[in-house]
């Protein structure tokens, strides 16, 4: 059922790009994993699926402000950087 | 053929708290690139949102503007696509239990929009594209900035009537504290979506959605040319892309923003950072006690209260600080349709030729009332008010500093009045004859000749009274 | 020598903190070129920790980690240090800010000797999937450490550190401390606030600690757990004082062995284990006989949500902001999809496609709900259990630590092995990992115990009498 038409949707989604050979042996590995995953699918769906614990509406953050980081500590780890902003090419 | 067109909303609006929504970032619009950035923010390995209570609040406050149910049990989700102004690539916000439910606002005519739900989520950064060298800057300062998304039901028929919403939508945020609901700087945003079914089919057809739409006009604008073009594509026997496009403001078009089709899938699911949050019945009804007036409450304390007129309650409440200014002013001087008139007389006037707002004025509402106290009192007469505030926009200063400089006071001492009036006339003797043989008209005419003479401090009640006797 | 023993001998200035990480450092400098434990050895800042260290000593003022050299997982960030998630991704990646644990181990004054190494972003069973290689077994350097906290175990049973932070997200720091013959405590989620720990799958992301007992582990997790402030997911029953009920009586508890576990394990670790039981058994603990039915969707539950919620923390990783950066891509699609291909490594992108599959329109229902349905029955039957034993006892791994190379190109292979692990992450609980025997070939078998949720004093104390009464083998360095 994972066919290499799939693995390049999923691919996509994933935004990660494969050559050709990869993507055969990316359907291949899917197709066996998927078949170990399928265990879930035959499980009985009376029961409520899992959630967090909630917390009370008083517990949450107090609205106040603190001071942000420095411009330079925020670009620090990209040297694509200009007007203090970060470089991205052109989106299509 | 001819179509109904059929819309629905997509309102997101900036909410009014101090900092942002998942990390303690200021929460400010403009200023300097990625100067209010955090780790949190920005997206840095390692770090976790921290849900701001603010953030809730407001966002439950817009619900009680709009009749929703705030809901004892509120989840945050993730909403998976890459952009460059998303850094973490996914917002936070509320699929599955949103905190707001089953709303409506009555518009136009008398229909009943209803509203599916209000969810939280944060606001995206900034992209600024520098055509030049073909790249685009990123400024995360507004990554994080708290929203609500407002989401109607397709309820709208018209363009009056969607116009009519945002308005009102527009003016419940703001009175109730949310959001300042500035369209033009994007702190209120709203998505149309449209689709057009042939009158008589109950069928929808396929819709479009249009974005980037930043004045209730251009809405309408940009609705009217989505049916034409969706018109011509079905009239041509085509069919209607479902497809995201964008109005052209200068240009008056929408265009597709998507060159080739991609497939959307966000694949939500469930926050993991983030406990979900349960409001008890007492928090609830907590935050309701504290809303503050809404307009539509403003408009019936005026008409019905005040026994304003319809027409001019609607413009007073039309804009939050005009009517705060307005309520102030008659808080100290009760003079609920003397002030009325002359705000939305002289005071609407000046501030339309100054281009200016009524934030913006040095005076104050107390000055206001003063005016109102003494036009009323026959202190000045109401074309000395007008004056007055004329003066006050122009140099500021006390109103009765300014009646006394300017000689406004009116003289209510009628000793001399019967001379100034027997001159007045004998100079108008033609007049005078004229009226007494039937031209009612000149009765104003006289009266004006007679206040002139008396001069600008000279009581008009008091001068109708005596030309009245002596005409008689 | 314990963490109180060094302790004690740290105060009373029978060891001075610069000589104790010189020590360790040298050590290292002998024996990490084959056990590859450490990604970043911190020498200098060592030192400078290690001299601080020793002032607050003679100042009397030392806590109980003042001076104690500890290596910390390279998935955890600290301030000025590089923090690589064993992932060209992140190779030259330098945090802004520490980690909850790191700071609260700075504010006692330890000292951090390095960064050790790890799964690529902690995706694995065997620490081999590292982009700079994986670490070696100290027990057998031809063997696997176990994963991803491979590092972190190496670490400690090689003498490279008294102590190691690692994170656990589905026995991340067990299972290397079963196959390195040392002990690890994964905590009850929500006890070590995750902030700063570079996530894999948030829900079930837990720092734990790696070292040479109970005790120890205990020992390091009174300085490191509590609510914080910034992890909405942290709790606020977590107890403290984890080794409070060490040398207490253990003898009237009852020891829950749920036969599920011990159905697809090795001769020799299901014999070990059993013995362990026995042991208890000889102590006067009641053993009880008990099944958690859903371990058959455990695996296959793990994954779904564990990678689906990878899939989604991983993605912003586009070389915008910091991290790799591929050199090929003209438009902002190219480059973020270059850069992926070229940062992530072969097993990160199978989990991402496994979470995004799970998470997509169709399949979600039935791939990602259902594995919270799982979850939620899961937790159910632990609960039911935990009516009737107040420990569980269940074998580590299904195997001992197996030869480098052997499994890692087998994903649905490497994916079962973890199935003795999984549903404690899944349930949110504490269990704590020991060594129990040695399989033929003189590789550690470890047992795991699992306690209900905050009671980690409990397993703790439990496997703490355990350890005295065993005879633990040093590896052969």
């Amino acid at each position: 059922m994972f066919d290499e038409k799939l693995t390049a949707h999923m691919a996509e989604l994933s935004k990660l790009s494969f050559t050709p050979e990869e993507l055969t042996a990316m359907t291949k590995d899917m197709t066996d994993i998927i078949a170990l995953m399928d265990t879930v699918c035959d499980f009985s769906p009376e029961i409520k699926p899992y959630a967090l614990d909630a917390v009370d509406y008083e517990e949450l953050r107090k609205d106040e402000y603190q001071d942000s980081y420095s411009t330079e500590k925020i670009l620090e780890n990209t040297e694509n950087v200009k007007n203090n902003s970060f470089v991205v090419p052109k989106v299509v | 053929m001819r179509y109904q067109p059929v819309m629905g909303l997509e309102i997101h609006c900036e909410m009014l708290t101090n900092s942002k929504v998942f990390c303690s970032c200021q929460n400010e619009f403009g200023g300097g690139e990625n100067t209010r950035v955090c780790p949190r923010c920005s997206g840095m390995p390692g770090t976790l949102p921290l849900l701001n209570k603010g953030a809730v609040k407001l966002a439950a406050k817009a619900g009680f503007a709009t009749n929703c149910t705030v809901n004892n049990y509120s989840a945050f989700d993730r909403k998976n696509y890459f952009y460059p102004d998303l850094p973490k690539a996914y917002q936070i916000t509320q699929f599955e239990s949103p905190i707001c439910t089953d709303g409506y606002i009555d518009v136009v005519g008398g229909k009943r929009i209803r509203i599916n739900r209000i969810h939280i989520e944060e606001d995206a950064g900034k992209l600024v594209h520098d055509d030049y060298e073909g790249v685009s800057m990123a400024d995360y300062n507004r990554c994080g900035v708290p929203l609500i998304e407002i989401v109607t039901e397709p309820d709208f028929r018209s363009v009056e009537e969607v116009q009519d919403f945002v308005t009102q939508i527009a003016q419940r945020m703001k009175y109730a504290g949310v959001c300042d609901a500035r369209m033009e700087q994007g702190s209120l945003r709203v998505d149309v979506n449209i689709s057009l079914m042939p009158i008589g089919s109950d069928k929808f057809g396929t819709r479009t959605e249009i974005k980037n739409l930043n004045s209730v006009k251009s809405i309408g604008r940009a609705i009217e040319y989505e049916i034409k073009r969706q018109a011509d594509i079905l009239d041509d026997g085509g069919e209607v892309v479902q497809e995201t496009r964008r109005y052209n403001d200068s240009q008056d078009n929408t265009k597709s923003l998507r060159s080739k089709v991609e497939a959307h899938d966000y694949r939500y699911f469930p926050e993991p950072d983030i406990p979900p949050v349960v409001f008890t019945d007492e928090e609830i009804e907590e935050i309701r006690k504290e809303m503050p007036e809404l307009p539509q409450e403003r408009f019936l304390r005026y008409t019905e209260g005040y026994k304003i007129p319809q027409e001019d309650a609607k413009l007073i409440i039309a804009q939050k600080e005009f009517s705060d200014f307005y309520d102030e002013a008659v808080k100290i001087t009760p003079e609920y349709k003397l002030i009325a008139n002359l705000m939305l007389g002289e005071i609407s006037h000046q501030l339309n030729d100054r281009e200016m707002d009524i934030t913006a004025v040095t005076f104050t509402p107390a000055n206001m009332a003063k005016i109102a106290e003494m036009a009323a009192g026959g202190v000045v007469s109401k074309g000395s008010a007008k004056d007055i505030i004329i003066i006050m926009f122009d140099k500021g200063g006390e109103p009765e500093a300014i009646a006394k400089d300017n000689g406004f006071i009116m003289d209510n001492d009628t000793s001399g009045l019967d001379e100034i009036i027997d001159k007045v006339l004998i100079e108008q003797a033609d007049a005078v004859e004229k009226y007494k043989n039937g031209n009612d008209k000149l009765f104003g005419f006289i009266m004006g000749q007679a206040i002139k003479a008396a001069g600008k401090g000279a009581n008009p009640a008091l001068i109708k009274e005596a030309l009245a006797s002596k005409l008689k | 020598m314990t963490l109180t023993e060094l302790r004690k001998k740290l105060d009373s200035h029978e060891i001075g903190a610069v000589e104790l990480a010189q020590d360790y450092l040298k050590k290292i400098k002998e024996r990490d070129a084959v056990i590859n434990s450490y990604i970043t050895v911190c020498e200098e800042e060592a030192i400078e920790m290690a001299k601080k260290a020793q002032g607050v000593i003679d100042r009397g003022e030392a806590k109980p980690l003042t001076g104690i050299p500890v290596s910390v997982k390279d998935n955890i960030c600290t301030d000025g240090i590089r923090t690589t998630c064993a992932s060209r991704m992140l190779e030259d990646f330098v945090p802004v800010y520490d980690a909850t644990a790191v700071a609260k181990l700075k504010a006692e004054n330890y000292v951090m000797l390095g960064k050790t190494n790890m799964d690529e972003f902690a995706m694995g069973g065997s620490s081999q999937t590292s982009y700079f290689g994986g670490p070696t077994n100290p027990y057998n350097t031809d063997c696997v450490t176990g994963g991803s906290s491979g590092g972190a175990a190496a670490s400690v049973a090689a003498g490279l550190c008294a102590a190691a932070l690692g994170s656990d997200t589905g026995g991340s720091v067990r299972q290397p401390s079963a196959f390195c013959g040392v002990t690890g405590l994964k905590p009850t989620y929500g006890t070590v606030s995750r902030w700063g720990l570079i996530a894999f799958a948030s829900s079930l992301d837990q720092i734990g600690v790696v070292a040479n007992s109970a005790e120890d582990t205990a020992y390091v997790l009174n300085t490191i757990y509590g609510y914080d402030e910034n992890d909405a997911t942290t709790s606020q029953k977590s107890m403290g004082d984890y080794t409070s009920m060490v040398g207490e009586d253990i003898s009237k508890l009852k020891i829950g062995v749920p036969k599920e576990f011990f159905e697809g394990t090795d001769d020799e670790v299901r014999e070990a284990v059993l013995k362990a039981a026995d042991y208890y058994k000889h102590l006067g603990c009641e053993i009880v006989e008990c099944s958690l039915p859903s371990l058959k969707y455990a695996v296959a539950a793990y994954y779904l949500i564990s990678s689906a919620e990878a899939a989604s923390n991983l993605s912003r990783f586009d070389g915008i902001k910091y991290g790799y950066r591929s050199n090929v891509g003209e438009d902002y699609n190219e480059l973020i999809k270059n850069t992926r291909r070229e940062g992530f490594g072969n097993e990160v992108k199978h989990r991402i496609m496994l979470g995004n599959y799970a998470l997509c329109s169709g399949y979600y229902d039935a791939y990602y709900n259902n594995a919270r349905r799982i979850r939620t029955q899961i937790r159910n039957e632990y609960s039911a259990i935990f009516e009737k034993c107040d420990v569980i006892l269940t074998p580590t791994a299904p195997t001992t630590a197996y030869k480098i190379g052997e499994q890692e190109n087998d994903p649905v292979k490497m994916y079962t092995a973890d199935i003795c692990t999984v549903t404690v992450n899944i349930a949110g609980l504490p269990a704590i990992s020991t060594t129990c025997g040695y399989d033929k070939n003189g590789m550690p078998i470890g047992m795991s115990l699992t306690g209900k949720a905050f009671d980690e004093k409990t397993i703790v104390a439990v496997c703490d009498k355990f350890e005295k009464d065993f005879d633990r083998k040093e590896c052969a360095l």
